[in-house]
Order: C-alpha cells, then structure tokens, then sequence
C-alpha cells in the first residue's frame, strides 16, 4: 500500500467503506510519528497524497498510532 | 443550545462582482488569503467548514459542529464552499488539504478526526477551555 511504501516502518489499515475508491478510512501505526503532533503525523499521511486528497479522494479519515512497544511521548 | 452560537463573518461570504474575476490571476487570492488570516486571528474559535452550522454540506463538517456545539463553546463559522478560492487559500494557510479545520487562538487544532479523538480523550476541553 501506498502509505507503507512512502513512511518506513509504518503499517496502514486502509478501508474503502463506501466501495466507489474515494471514501477511506485508515489507522496508520508507524515509528516515525514519535515525537510529533497528531497534526504532524497526520500531514505525514497527507503528504503520501498530494493533491489527490480533495481531488481524487473525497476522504480519508485518519488515525495514526506510535507502535505500541514505543512509549507514548 | 441556541442556534446562534457562531458569528457571521460577512467578509468570506462572496460579493456579487461588477467584473468576472479570474479564477487564478496572481495576486488574486491575497485578498482572501488576508481575509481568512485575519478571520483566524480575530477569533478565538473558528471552524472553516463545508455548509454552515444549521445545515452542514457534509458529514465530517457536521461532527465537528456537533462536537463543539456539545462544548457549549461559542465558535465562528466560515462556509468554505460559496469560493473554491476560499478553500484554496484557507489549504495554504495550513497546510492542511481537508476541510473542516478547525483553529483555536490562532493555531490549527485539526479536522473532524482529530477534533473527535481530542474530544473523546478530553483534550480537547483543556484546549478550548
């Protein structure tokens, strides 16, 4: 998945839950959003879309983790 | 709650225009652009958003009125879609590609999905209170 490739270490759960291609969901786990906002990691996620997001993909709704064996902050 | 728990902000809604503008002539956006800094600036609570807050254009903009509304916090309320040149400009702002965003004294706290998360862990009431 595109998400995987783009932010090392970061495993995706992406769901179509409309199933047309333009609505998802997705719950990013990756090391890489240690020490950052919640608005940081999810530009991160964004990032990976560029200007798909409004365009191509209506929606992405997005929850980003820290693996769970990294402390919280 | 009551209705009126946002302001109007009569600046972003769009003027009939005596001259058809151009959709991306340079410097055309700056006016706008200085419109919504000073929107974001002059309110402490402000949610740029699809619709308005009695009949939100879309589900994600509705959740996050319904979030703040649930608050009780009085917020402004700017409808994005009157102005694809609003969203536009409100994006490179923030660096944010989605709407709603909503901005607390200045700073951009997030859309629907951090918005809900932060009400759900109850940061968000230390944010906004």
């Amino acid at each position: 998945m595109r998400i995987e490739a783009a932010i090392p270490g970061a495993h995706a759960e992406v769901e179509d839950y409309t199933g047309g291609g333009d609505h998802f969901r997705a719950t990013v786990t990756a090391a890489a959003f240690e020490g950052r906002s919640r608005i940081e990691q999810h530009r991160l996620v964004y990032e990976v879309f560029g200007a798909e997001i409004g365009g191509a993909i209506h929606a992405l709704a997005l929850k980003t983790q820290i693996p769970a064996h990294l402390p919280a902050h | 709650m009551s209705a009126n728990q946002f302001d109007e902000i009569p600046m972003l809604q769009p003027q009939p225009s005596p001259e058809p503008a151009p959709v991306s002539a340079p410097g055309e956006g700056n006016a706008i652009r200085e419109a919504i800094a000073e929107a974001i600036d002059q309110h402490e609570v402000i949610l740029f958003m699809k619709g308005t807050p009695e009949a939100p254009a879309c589900g994600f903009s509705a959740r996050t009125v319904a979030v703040l509304q649930s608050m009780e916090v009085p917020f402004a309320a700017v409808d994005i879609l009157p102005d694809p040149r609003i969203r536009q400009e409100l994006s490179a702002i923030s660096n944010w590609p989605t709407v709603p965003q909503l901005f607390v004294k200045g700073e951009l706290v997030g859309g629907c999905d951090i918005v809900c998360e932060m009400y759900e862990s109850g940061e968000l009431a230390q944010t906004l209170l």
